[in-house]
């Protein structure tokens, strides 16, 4: 209230405090005045005590509210942060299982099942654009003797520097992978069979000129290898048979050698 | 309070309390459909013996995989313990990892973040 008001407001009160007042005829009528004017004052100062009660109520609502909202995005990103590092961790780990469901631990190269998927597609590939494709099937020599004469520890050694020897002399377009024991396969795309035999002569003459150490004594593998032209409508189990077929040749020729199905003799 | 005995699933973990020894196990993967019900049982577990039992609360944890609402709910627990922390209960956790499993550790830091109470992270 203004300083102007309570000075009305003080005259009134004196006003109608004076009993000398009473009989003027405005004396009446003013005091009621004067009462409903205190009256709707104090109302007003009530409803004014009552809004801000409520003002101050939705602020600290929207406080609140908003501390929360606050707290629940942190919590949004610190849950989408880890979720998400969960999600690598899961997808790191498939790659982690087909690696080790399509190679093989020892020696790193693909295993029999990588090497079926390919020899499918390659087979279905050379059908279909009718170009050539060679299969190899390369086996150890004596790798029984080795691993009895030497123990199995070189064996493995045996056959790990065998298997980096012919990956590290086929091209790139090429896989080979282990078959099985001491069998590996090569698949030779787009390649004819005396293209191959470039290739798997490089891989016999690699392999003849590995020199392994057991302790005091170095050791020499030589390996046989048949190679075989994959030939229209048969399926590469034909394929593969005939490779094999090449490689009992060798085998029977004296080892270390490569021998083609085309000139095996039965 | 009866303890909780849950055995795991494969997409569930494994869960027990124990109300004399003040331990709560959770050990496994958890990717289950309704994580809600499966860890709301816990919290309330939790809640009850931190207002009742008057003594040390210990979470042993081994946990590997988590879903999205997994964490969610591991969160929450981290919350209602740092909630207990807070007002000078004893809270603490374990998380046991596989050495061989680094990144389980890398996950169990980020859990730890924003927790004051004792949170030991272990490799095994």
């Amino acid at each position: 209230m203004s300083h102007a008001d309570e000075r009305l407001e003080e005259r009134i009160d004196r006003m109608l405090a004076n009993d000398d007042l009473r009989g003027d005829s405005l004396y009446q009528p003013l005091e009621e005045l004067w009462g409903a004017y205190r009256d709707l004052a104090r109302r007003i100062e009530r409803i004014s005590r009552i809004s801000d009660a409520y003002q101050s109520l939705t602020k600290e609502n929207e406080t609140h509210l908003a501390e929360r909202l606050d707290k629940q995005l942190r919590q949004l990103k610190k849950v989408a942060r880890i979720s998400d590092h969960y999600q690598k961790m899961m997808h790191d780990l498939n790659l982690a299982l087909r690696e080790a469901s399509t190679h093989d631990p020892l020696t790193g190269l693909g295993n029999r099942r990588l090497l079926l998927e390919r020899l499918k597609e390659e087979t279905d590939r050379s059908r279909r654009y009718s170009r050539p494709l060679s299969i190899a099937m390369l086996d150890i020599d004596h790798f029984k003797r080795v691993n009895d004469e030497h123990g199995h520890e070189l064996g493995d050694q045996v056959l790990m520097e065998v298997s980096r020897a012919m990956d590290a002399q086929i091209r790139d377009q090429d896989l080979c992978g282990r078959w099985g024991g001491e069998e590996f396969l090569i698949i030779l795309p787009e390649t004819n069979i005396d293209a191959a035999c470039l290739v798997l002569d490089r891989v016999r003459g690699a392999i003849e000129a590995l020199n392994m150490r057991a302790g005091e004594q170095s050791v020499a593998v030589t390996a046989s290898i048949g190679v075989a032209e994959h030939i229209g409508d048969d399926t590469y189990s034909d394929t593969i048979n005939n490779a094999d077929w090449a490689l009992l040749t060798a085998k029977r020729s004296g080892r270390n050698q490569l021998t083609r199905a085309d000139q095996a003799t039965d | 309070m009866t303890d909780i005995s849950i055995a795991g699933t494969q997409s569930t973990p494994e869960i027990r309390s124990n109300w004399d020894d003040g331990i709560v196990c959770l050990q496994g993967d958890s990717y289950p459909e309704n994580s809600y019900e499966l860890f709301n049982q816990v919290v309330e577990w939790i809640e009850r013996y931190l207002d009742e039992a008057g003594r040390p609360l210990k979470l042993d944890l081994q946990l590997l995989y988590l879903n999205t609402s997994s964490i969610k709910a591991m969160m929450d627990i981290f919350d209602v313990l740092e909630a207990a922390h807070t007002n000078n209960k004893p809270v603490s956790v374990d998380w046991h990892y596989d050495k061989r499993n680094e990144r389980v550790a890398e996950l169990a830091e980020e859990f730890k973040e924003d927790c004051t109470f004792p949170f030991n992270i272990v490799g095994t």
